[in-house]
């Protein structure tokens, strides 16, 4: 009978252990996941911004300019993002910040087109970020100017950045 | 001796019991193994569920922006799966039939058959102008849904031409569709032969209803779907409006050819005219700088007339009317489908505005 019981106490243990065992795994699997569909929402993310409708660089009915955004666009598209952002925008782009900004000629130029940060309130009704990790993603682009003095298109350089909140 | 005999038979009782109690363990432990298995299996076709919904997400954002770009995409792993897709009310639903959730997508519009088993997925996306650029249209078919092309006029030269790589032939007559061993087939009239009440096509009297369609095009701005029902043709849904500018590789046309029916196509177009409104507002914004930054500036339109084609009372068609005209009509066909044809003429305003700014008056443009 004490043999009976030993075995099945060892059993039991071991039995035990497996299940700890897996229940790590799937703890670090279920992170790592998490970070990969961040990673590539991120991605995701910066590819869809780079072809947005609502900001690329377009000549009539010629092809758009690639990695360019309009900046007469680019200055109002943070309203529009911002009014239907909840109803339509977020479905693009998640919890995320969206900015672009300028570093030739002028490096004090930042235009932050989306924010949506993930947030909670906290026991005192204010609300405190709720994300583990951001995610950065940067790009570079152009951005045309055309409302300047010389009345032709004028090139500038920067970078989009897009982090996206887990 | 008869101690011994008795001490023999109560081991023999001992060892019966051992027997039959490790025979209960085993049997437990091995339903318990089972059980692990079982679930196991579900799990793991939830998952794939899972996957191939969040890889097809992916590929679809990929494909979306690489417009102009046939993808194929190799889905021999899935051939014995259903892949379905589905639009109601502005949401497209797509994934594996039966199995885990689907996804939901509210900005990309989708145009597809409803059911897709294959080993080869086809994607391609056409951007549409309206006259500016609203959304890239994504198009999904495969290599086993054939179609046919019935009629020889000029679009029917460009869609052979354009449909290189996808299951794409002509036919001169009806009577020559051949569906083979496709998994459905869509036939494209150009000619209104296909109508209400005629005959399908002999050899496709064996397949399933919803595997044989048919998408008659009606003018250059409407259409009308058909679908096999016994072995004559019946109405899928009413006439649709074919809200474009024309041209070649017209998003919109080529959207109702990778259409299942009316449903789906007004569904995913009305995502579309959704996206619209939001870009109207950022043009609209836009307008008003390139206005004033001519009215601050008057030495910029001395030798040119750059507020004549921008303003209101000069030259028509002018920006401001174009455009004030189009947010109008957009916000209508935001709301019901059937107003959106009053899109094409003000988008043909604005388009005739913009070519004018920008070549008589060598002017900034709108878009």
């Amino acid at each position: 009978m004490t043999e009976t019981i030993a075995v099945l106490f060892i059993f039991f243990i071991l039995i035990l252990f497996g299940i700890i065992f897996y229940a790590k795994y799937q703890q670090v699997a279920f992170k790592d996941k998490q970070e990969e569909l961040l990673a590539a929402r991120a991605m995701d993310s910066t590819l869809k911004t780079l072809f947005l409708p609502e900001l690329i660089c377009s000549k009539g009915e010629a092809e758009p300019e690639d990695n360019c955004f309009d900046l007469m666009k680019l200055k109002y598209a943070n309203e529009t993002f911002g009014k239907h952002m909840d109803d339509y925008y977020f479905n693009i782009f998640s919890y995320a910040r969206i900015s672009i900004t300028e570093t030739y000629p002028n490096s004090d130029n930042k235009w932050v087109i989306y924010d949506k940060e993930k947030v909670k309130e906290d026991g005192n009704g204010t609300l405190v970020p709720n994300w583990d990790r951001r995610e950065p993603t940067y790009f570079i682009v152009t951005i045309r100017d055309e409302n300047n003095e010389q009345g032709q298109p004028e090139y500038r350089l920067g970078y989009l950045t897009v982090e996206a909140y887990s | 001796m008869a101690f011994k005999k008795n001490k023999t038979k109560k081991g023999q009782i001992q060892v019966t019991f051992n027997w039959f109690y490790v025979l209960i363990a085993g049997g437990v432990i091995l339903l318990f193994f089972f059980g692990i298995v079982m679930k196991q299996q579900k799990v793991s076709e939830e998952n794939l569920a899972y996957d191939v919904v969040r890889i097809m997400e992916s590929i679809f954002t990929g494909a979306g922006v690489s417009e102009k770009t046939k993808n194929f995409i190799d889905t021999s792993g899935l051939v014995d799966y259903t892949l379905y897709f589905n639009c109601d009310e502005s949401v497209s639903e797509f994934g594996i039939r039966d199995k885990g959730s689907p996804a939901q997508n509210v900005v990309d519009p989708i145009f597809s058959p409803r059911e897709i088993k294959t080993t080869q997925l086809i994607l391609w996306s056409l951007p549409y102008k309206l006259p500016f650029k609203v959304i890239d249209l994504m198009f999904v078919t495969s290599w086993n849904t054939k179609y046919f092309v019935l009629g020889n006029n000029a679009f029917a030269e460009e869609f052979l031409n354009s449909t290189t790589g996808l299951n794409v032939i002509p036919i001169p007559d009806l009577n020559s569709v051949d569906p083979q061993k496709n998994f459905q087939i869509r036939i494209i009239d150009l000619t209104g032969s296909v109508q209400e009440g005629l005959p399908v096509p002999d050899k496709t009297t064996l397949m399933d209803d919803d595997k044989v369609t048919a998408i008659s095009f009606i003018g250059t701005h409407s259409a009308q779907y058909f679908q096999k029902e016994g072995n004559s043709w019946r109405k899928a849904g009413d006439k649709i409006a074919i809200i474009s500018l024309g041209g070649e590789r017209d998003a919109a046309k080529y959207a109702a050819i990778f259409s299942q029916d009316s449903n789906i196509y007004q569904c995913n177009m009305m995502k579309v005219f959704k996206r619209f409104n939001f870009l109207l507002e950022i043009y609209e914004q836009k307008l008003k700088e390139i206005e004033l930054y001519y009215v601050e500036s008057p030495e910029k339109t001395l030798t040119k007339d750059c507020l004549g084609y921008i303003q209101a009372g000069q030259y028509e068609p002018n920006l401001q009317q174009a455009l004030t005209l189009l947010k109008g009509n957009a916000k209508a066909c935001s709301i019901l489908f059937d107003h959106c044809a009053d899109l094409i003429e003000a988008s043909a305003k604005l388009k005739e505005a913009n070519t004018n700014l920008g070549s008589k008056g060598d002017c900034l443009t709108l878009y």
